[in-house]
């Protein structure tokens, strides 16, 4: 078994631990933090299949997809403000509605 | 050689993943993330990324991790202690599903075979990624700075109090 396939399983249980996260956390806020766990899944995915190929494209998309996770981190984190600037509107389980 | 270094960072990184998920406090998950953050920018290295593994550590552990301490610093505390921990039914429920995704996609990468490398790469890592984003990858590149003031555009709008 070669170290990159290891990498690749490793980034699939990663991406799925992310996934566990957002389905079983109460706090908005740890649900965000495992939505980044899900996002750092792939770039491994995508830089290990990078070593195992042998090209740049990969890094080049891992890149990217930096800076969407600071665009998602900055735009979800100002929704979690807003939302906890309302009352009763704490937890993840209370939010039911879109708006009032 | 390689694999102890792989079996270190990997223990590492699972540790850590089982902090961020399991942890009841948000500021000891916020933690237990840098140290995810850490460890992903260890294999980077190891894997030869050297860009990434910089970015990583500029991007993720210094602006996003500073962002969710300071976001957590704006909200009352009481209303963060609130909810805290996880939901119990909703994790048996999880688990069974989640592995049975995982089987099947962990046995496709270890019996498919993988495409096998045609080009070596002569130059450094950072050289030819820097060719690759400024040569064919120039219009996404720009379009993400686009993204950028989009997102920052948008949060100004939601963080606002409302008169």
């Amino acid at each position: 078994m070669k170290i990159e396939v290891a990498y690749i399983l490793i980034s699939i249980f990663l991406f799925l631990s992310g996934l566990f996260g957002v389905i079983i956390r109460k706090n908005l806020i740890t649900l965000l933090v495992s939505t980044e766990l899900m996002l750092n899944g792939v770039n491994l995915g995508l830089v290990s299949m990078d070593k195992m190929v042998g090209g740049v494209e990969g890094q080049v998309f891992a890149l990217f997809m930096l800076t969407v996770a600071a665009a998602e981190v900055a735009v979800g984190l100002g929704l979690v403000v807003a939302i906890f600037r309302l009352r009763g509107y704490e937890g993840s389980s209370e939010i039911t509605q879109l708006r009032d | 050689m390689e694999w102890l270094i792989f079996g270190f960072l990997s223990l590492w990184l699972l540790v850590s993943v089982f902090g961020t998920l399991f942890l009841k406090n948000p500021v000891h998950v916020i933690l237990a993330f840098l140290s995810v953050i850490l460890a992903i920018a260890g294999i980077f290295l190891h894997l030869g990324a050297e860009l990434l593994a910089g970015l990583q550590l500029i991007i993720y552990a210094v602006a996003i991790i500073v962002f969710y301490v300071l976001v957590i610093t704006t909200i009352p505390w009481e209303k963060v202690k609130k909810f805290e921990g996880i939901y119990k039914r909703e994790a048996l429920m999880a688990v069974p599903f989640l592995l049975i995704s995982f089987l099947p996609i962990a046995y496709m990468v270890l019996k498919g075979k993988f495409a096998v490398s045609q080009k070596v790469i002569t130059e450094g890592n950072i050289q030819s990624v820097g060719k690759a984003l400024f040569t064919n990858y120039l219009f996404p590149f720009e379009v993400a700075s686009v993204i950028l003031l989009t997102a920052m555009i948008g949060a100004i709008l939601l963080g606002r109090k409302e008169e």
